[in-house]
């Protein structure tokens, strides 16, 4: 009698036993993404100084770009040489300012900026006359620490 | 290809360009500019700043500025190249 009284017990005990050795479904977890491949954003910080654009404008922002580059200009502007420059350290920028007529070139002017930079910098040279620009072709050089990274053309008209 | 006298730009029949006035600023973290100027016959120090500060008492700055190439400031020679600050 004892031991039909336990019997319930025991079903329930063989029962869990069954449950126990059962196996469950894995849970569903969601596959991870795929890694996508980014392309690492240029140092545009550690690297040494170089210059990135020349941009020539009669107007310039608070951030010292050029409000509309310009290739041709009216006598009375003030010319604008926006240097835009990338990298870090001491810097020294040129801007010299030559007047073209035939094969003669006479210098207009030449301005230096000793800088220190810590990464992109935006630099301007300008150059105003007050009796107005002569007509004629014009052209700025940049150098960086004495070596010239290109020369800009323009006109006034 | 000939290039004119460095401050006025004036030769034959070339523009003078002696009252341009220039200048530079930068977004850098520090900055110091200045523009060249080649000394011509008759200058000094104090007609210098006169006439690029309007005050002959300036030469000391043009001086300062120049002491790597300027040992004596009544000494300046036509040709030399000197850092006018700005």
């Amino acid at each position: 009698m004892k031991f039909a009284s336990q019997l319930p017990v025991l079903f329930a005990a063989v029962l869990t036993l069954a449950a126990c050795g059962k196996k469950e479904a894995p849970p569903v977890t969601p596959p991870a993404p795929a890694p996508v491949a980014v392309a690492p954003a240029p140092d545009l910080v550690n690297v040494p100084v170089s210059v990135k654009q020349v941009v020539l404008a009669n107007q310039i922002g608070a951030d010292k770009k050029a409000v509309a580059p310009a290739t041709s200009f009216a006598p009375a502007d003030t010319l604008y040489a926006v240097v835009e420059t990338i990298g870090s350290g001491k810097a020294s920028v040129k801007a010299l300012w030559t007047f073209h007529k035939g094969d003669k070139t006479a210098q207009v002017n030449e301005t230096t900026q000793e800088l220190t930079l810590a990464g992109p910098t935006t630099s301007e040279f300008h150059i105003s006359k007050p009796g107005g620009w002569p007509a004629g072709d014009y052209q700025v050089e940049v150098f960086l620490n004495g070596t010239s990274v290109g020369a800009q053309k323009f006109a006034v008209k | 290809m000939s290039m004119g006298n460095s401050n006025s730009g004036k030769s034959d029949d070339m523009p003078d360009f002696s009252d341009v006035a220039g200048g530079a600023s930068s977004t850098a973290a520090s900055q110091a500019a200045f523009k060249t100027y080649t000394i011509v016959s008759g200058d000094s120090l104090s007609k210098i700043a006169k006439r690029e500060y309007g005050n002959a008492g300036a030469w000391k700055k043009i001086f300062e500025a120049n002491k790597d190439a300027i040992k004596d400031p009544d000494k300046i020679f036509p040709g030399q190249k000197i850092k006018i600050p700005l």
